[in-house]
């Protein structure tokens, strides 16, 4: 069976890794869509929220998929994870990284895994507030907490890290690697990762700073 | 031109499966001239006349080409100066009282047979599960028959200067063959001699790469940055879209 | 010892289409049946097993290395040869094989030089089929250039890397018949001895380099193809593996040694710098199309090369053959740089190297356009000296670079043991006593991909071979005679290394010692004087060399004292061939035989032969045959590039 096999060769599972990864960006893409209504009023956010709650078949099938494709880049990056450092590890009495920059690239499965822990909370703290409190005032009530909202940041901080490594690795396994190209690519792998940093991270700023008080 | 005086740390192990371990030496007044083998000679024939066993290490050619020699030295495949095999390197890299740690290239699929010296037969059966053109000997079409333009010629061409020394896998984080593997990939499918076994050799080679015990590319570059041929990791996403491209029409 | 050449008969250009109509065939059915032993995975072995094993027969392939990938052929650099003729400019069949056999000094057989330039044309198809990338113009069509001062451009390159190309690319053709199970590979074997049964060669006797162990193999016939010996000088271009030892051990058993004598010493390479030195490197020879060799007039003239003024430097070559300039051929260069430094006007810490300066052709050219030629030798010497050729002359003296002379073989390329066959460099078959450049690939492979099979089939047709298993006394002897040899090399050893020597020590005393008396020049004098000190030397070797270690594991000092064994044994048949040969052609300059300018004399009515030496036991001198060299379609002539 060709999937089967595809999944279980190694490249297979890099393709598997960066197209999960791609559909991981979209979706923040979207979400970072939606959460822009924060910044032109509580009513305009929550407006945006009532309209995508009065589909719960697409919410529903739209979560699914996530946490398919989720649990899919979660699953593989642990198995690779797993096999790289039995195949690899720290072999040598002396290891020395000749790349430069190489921190990102190192702390995949680790800044991963802080985005998994992040994703856990976020998601279990807005699908359990109060029960009658609409989601556009959770958002504030979570985030002009000083320390929830220093997570998101940080949290936001390990994605940026994550993506600065991984848009261009996604990239590359997907075989987009040109001398023309590569310039525009070095540059978009520092404005992806910066743009959600930038983006999802004024949102907790937003609050934190009490600038978010009006809203 | 100088001497100098190091202080060499280099691993030592008898056979594939005794333990090894770290042996000391100082070796004095070595000539910066002197290329990192010669080094190494010059400590066996000091060795040797001390009554002790010489530091097994592979080498040939000694100039570059064949891709018999390498080691890690602090850490770094084929040693600290850039695009040349460990038989190039030559000592006036090094400082007067440096220690040099001298590793075998390490890799699950790499066993060691001595010392410094491995197997890297993996290799080989990478390339038996694919890496040519099948052609008999006679009856092939003229030289010219087949145009090929400078440019393709000359990127098969930067594909095909791969040694097969196995730096990429030593340095590799996780041990992966996907330079070696996609440089010959990259060669047959840029060309178009390669084109007709084009998609069963992407698929044949990379699943002989994995059943090997290499590991899995992440994409950390380090093999790039080591390989005396720099070879591009350019290699490597042609490879992964050759494989991308077998697995989903033929595989 | 009988030499027959079994040159075909007709005229030049069918003999090889008659002989291939006249030999006999093994019907594809039967070919399986038979077993063939390849040693060797350079150009010659690789192409030849992987041809024989296409074309069915059960193939066991043998090499040193730890993939057959790493041969030295590897390291050829400038080209390959081809009669072409894409370039429109005077080139056929007929000039390549003229052009050979005047290169080679008209020491070399018609016939097999004719068909070496006849199959040379499929080789390049063959390789372009393989997917070697070689150099292309922007149309597409293959590019070529001219080579080692050839008139017409024929040479076909990869980059500065052909032998490495055209190496993969057979070693893939070999890999795809491992694929396929009908090519056995042993790697990291070294083969120790031949076996012979009912006088035929039926095995050989192999160490395995990683466990010591004494094996033996079985087959129908036996091809070597270990290339050639010159490390027997210690330094030389060649990796450090090459050898004689596979050679020698054929020559012990009754091969005879053709023209051991005849080495190429190639005049551009990088110069000895210290005495640990292991290995020279060899700069292509493409340097001198623009760089001028010269050395300074005044012997005490110790200032920089920049500082020196044309006036008081001594373009040598320019100066003596005003027409070819620095493009003398080989032998002749480097005859040159030697005179100059015994002179005294040697340049460097060592005084043993000249300069080669492009200077001028910077000035004329511009840097961007020199770079762009020779940018990645400019690179590697830069890498090697710590000195850029843009700055400074770069410095040079000749090496040891490749050995015309070879196992003596007929036009089928069989040794005089029957069943034992040599191919590539480790023969002597094409090159007489100097070698073109970019010819050495191309034999290699018009031997493997093109020539062998002829030979096989017909030896396997016209002989009824009995079966014959390892568990044959034959092979039980040739193992304890290994075995033996290895005791006997390591019997000195058992009481540590006091007053001992080690296998290098040695290795660099004989080396010297071939390199002074018979190297670049020779004379009576200096090679009865060598003579006289190799049995000392010998015997210095075996009663006192030290080797670490035991013979049951890794041990490369015992490998080396292996090889280093032979080739003092090696020595012996190369200067007294160097003395026999009263005359000078090619390669081999004997003082005595100079014209009155002081150029190589050839002595055609004496010495139109081959020199083939026939072993006659240890310690019994050995003895030499002739085979006539009949020129009936080209006329020897005096070479002159005045
Ligand atoms: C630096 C350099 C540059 C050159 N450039 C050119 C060039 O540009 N053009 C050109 O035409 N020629 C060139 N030559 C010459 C050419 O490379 C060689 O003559 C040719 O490659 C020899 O090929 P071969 O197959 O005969 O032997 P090799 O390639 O030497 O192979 C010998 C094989 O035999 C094996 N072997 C040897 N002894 C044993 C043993 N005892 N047991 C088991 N296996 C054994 C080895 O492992 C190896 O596999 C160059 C040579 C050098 C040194
Ligand atoms: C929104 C969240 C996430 C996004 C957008 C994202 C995106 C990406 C991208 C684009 C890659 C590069 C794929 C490639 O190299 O081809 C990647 C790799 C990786 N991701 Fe994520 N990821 C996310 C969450 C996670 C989580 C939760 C984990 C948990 C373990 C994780 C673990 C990894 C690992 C280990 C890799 C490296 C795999 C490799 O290079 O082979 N990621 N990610
Ligand atoms: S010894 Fe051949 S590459 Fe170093």
């Amino acid at each position: 069976m060709w999937p089967i096999k595809f999944i279980s060769s190694s490249i297979g599972k890099k393709i598997i890794m960066a197209v999960s990864g791609l559909l991981l960006i979209l979706f923040l893409c979207t979400h970072a869509l939606g959460n822009a209504a924060i910044f032109v009023s509580s009513h305009a956010f929550q407006t945006y929220a009532n309209a995508l709650h009065s589909l719960p078949v697409v919410v529903l099938l739209f979560g699914l998929g996530l946490l398919v494709i989720l649990l899919f880049h979660i699953g593989f990056g642990i198995n690779l994870f797993l096999q790289n450092r039995a195949a690899g590890g720290n072999r040598y009495a002396i290891n020395t990284r000749v790349v430069k920059n190489s921190f990102a690239s190192k702390t995949m499965p680790y800044t991963g895994l802080l985005i998994l822990l992040f994703i856990i909370i976020h998601v279990f703290g807005f699908n359990n507030g109060p029960a009658d409190m609409e989601v556009s005032q959770l958002v504030k009530e979570y985030l002009s907490n000083f320390f929830y909202s220093l997570f998101y940041i940080f949290s936001f901080c390990a994605l940026a890290l994550h993506l600065s490594h991984g848009f261009w690795s996604m990239l590359q396994t997907f075989g987009i690697n040109h001398p023309r190209y590569n310039n525009g690519i070095a540059k978009l792998t520092l404005i992806v990762p910066a743009f959600f940093l930038v983006f999802f991270g004024a949102i907790a700023l937003y609050f934190m700073s009490g600038l978010g008080a009006s809203y | 031109m100088s001497d100098i005086d190091l202080n060499l740390q280099i691993w030592r192990q008898k056979k594939s499966d005794s333990p090894g371990a770290f042996e000391t030496y100082a070796l004095d007044k070595i000539s910066t001239e002197m290329s990192f083998l010669e080094m190494l000679d010059v400590l066996n024939e000091k060795l040797t006349k001390q009554g002790l066993d010489p530091v097994a290490f592979d080498h040939d050619c000694r100039e570059g080409i064949c891709g018999m020699c390498g080691t890690v030295v602090n850490g770094v495949a084929h040693g600290p100066e850039k695009e040349v095999t460990l038989c190039q390197l030559h000592m006036r890299n090094f400082k007067d009282g440096d220690t040099l740690v001298i590793e075998p290239f390490r890799s699950r699929a790499f066993p060691i047979r001595k010392d410094l010296l491995i197997d890297r037969s993996a290799f080989d059966r990478i390339i038996q599960s694919g890496g040519y053109v099948s052609v008999n000997t006679g009856g092939t079409p003229d030289g010219n028959a087949i145009p090929i333009p400078a440019q393709t010629a000359e990127l098969a061409m930067d594909a095909a200067a791969c040694i097969g020394c196995g730096a990429c896998v030593a340095s590799c984080p996780n041990g992966a063959a996907m330079l070696f593997t996609s440089a010959k990939v990259s060669q047959l499918c840029l060309l178009p001699q390669g084109q007709t076994e084009r998609k069963q050799r992407a698929l044949d080679m990379v699943a002989t790469m994995d059943k090997e015990g290499f590991g899995n590319c992440t994409n950390e570059r380090e093999c790039e940055a080591v390989c005396p041929k720099s070879i591009s990791i350019r290699n490597i996403a042609r490879l992964n879209r050759e494989y991308l491209m077998a697995a989903l029409s033929e595989g | 010892m009988e030499l027959n050449a079994h040159i075909p008969a007709g005229p030049l250009s069918e003999k090889w289409d008659n002989h291939k109509f006249n030999s006999k065939l093994v019907n594809p059915a039967n070919r399986r049946k038979f077993k063939i032993i390849i040693v060797g995975t350079g150009l010659a072995g690789a192409s030849a097993s992987a041809t024989l094993a296409e074309q069915g027969y059960q193939v066991q392939t043998f090499c040193i290395q730890d993939s057959p990938r790493r041969a030295h052929s590897i390291a050829a650099q400038g080209g390959i040869n081809a009669a072409k003729c894409y370039q429109t400019d005077g080139d056929s069949v007929h000039r390549l094989f003229y052009d050979t056999i005047k290169g080679g000094d008209f020491r070399s057989r018609e016939a097999n030089v004719y068909r070496l330039a006849q199959v040379s044309n499929s080789i390049i198809d063959q390789c372009v089929a393989q997917g070697v990338p070689f150099a292309r113009e922007y149309g597409g069509t293959m590019a070529n250039r001219s080579f080692g001062g050839a008139q017409v451009s024929r040479t076909f390159y990869a980059r500065g890397q052909t032998g490495q190309q055209l190496l993969l690319g057979a070693y893939s053709a070999l890999s795809r018949q491992i694929h396929a199970g009908r090519v056995t590979m042993y790697n990291r074997r070294e083969m120790m001895e031949i076996v012979l049964v009912d006088g035929k060669a039926r095995g050989i006797i192999t160490r395995n380099i990683i466990t010591g162990e004494i094996e033996k193999y079985s087959a129908d016939m036996v091809l070597l193809a270990t290339g050639g010996y010159g490390n027997a000088y210690f330094l030389s271009t060649n990796a450090m593996a090459s050898n004689v030892t596979a050679a020698w051990r054929a020559h012990k058993k009754g091969a005879g040694f053709a023209n051991p004598s005849f080495v190429q010493i190639h005049p551009t390479c990088i110069p000895v710098h210290g005495d640990y030195q292991s290995k020279l490197t060899l700069m292509s020879e493409s340097l001198r199309n623009d760089g001028r060799v010269w050395v300074p007039k005044d012997v005490n003239d110790k200032r920089h090369p920049r500082d020196i003024p044309d006036a008081a430097r001594d373009y040598y070559l320019e100066n003596k053959y005003p027409s070819f300039g620095n493009l003398v051929p080989r032998d002749v260069a480097s005859r040159n740089a030697k005179e100059q430094c015994d002179l005294g006007k040697g340049v460097g810490s060592t005084k043993l190297a000249v300069y080669l300066d492009f200077a001028d052709a910077i000035k004329r050219d511009g840097q961007e356009t020199i770079l762009k030629k020779y940018g990645n030798l400019f690179q590697m010497y830069e890498k090697i000296t710590d000195s850029s050729p843009l700055q400074e002359p770069m410095m040079i003296y000749p090496a040891v670079h490749y050995t015309m002379g070879g196992l003596w073989v007929d036009y089928n390329l069989m040794t005089t043991i029957p069943g034992l066959f040599a191919l590539g460099e480790c023969n002597f078959s094409d090159h007489g006593a100097n070698r073109l450049g970019a010819s050495a690939l191309m034999q290699g492979l018009a031997d493997g991909y093109f020539v062998i099979s002829t030979s096989v089939a017909n030896y396997l047709g016209t002989n009824s071979l009995k079966a014959v298993s390892t568990d044959d006394v034959a092979f039980k002897e040739a193992r304890q005679e290994v075995e033996n040899r290895i005791s006997k090399l390591l019997k000195n050893s058992s009481d540590g290394p006091t007053g001992k020597v080690t296998v290098d020590e040695i290795h660099k005393e004989v080396g010297k010692l071939l390199w002074d008396n018979c190297g670049m020049a020779r004379n009576k004098q200096g090679l009865e004087a060598a003579l006289a000190k190799l049995p000392a030397l010998k015997d210095k070797f075996w009663n006192s060399v030290y080797i670490p270690g035991d013979m049951k594991e890794i041990n490369q000092s015992l490998e080396r004292a292996g090889r280093v064994a032979d080739f003092l044994e090696f020595a012996e048949i190369m200067v007294r061939d160097a003395l026999a040969r009263e005359e000078s052609c090619g390669c081999h300059l004997r003082e005595e035989s100079q014209t009155e300018e002081n150029e190589a004399k050839r002595d055609d009515a004496n010495f139109s032969h081959v020199s083939v030496w026939e072993h006659k036991g240890e310690g019994v001198e050995p003895v030499m045959h002739k085979e006539q060299l009949v020129f009936e379609n080209v006329t020897p002539s005096q070479r002159s590039y005045k």
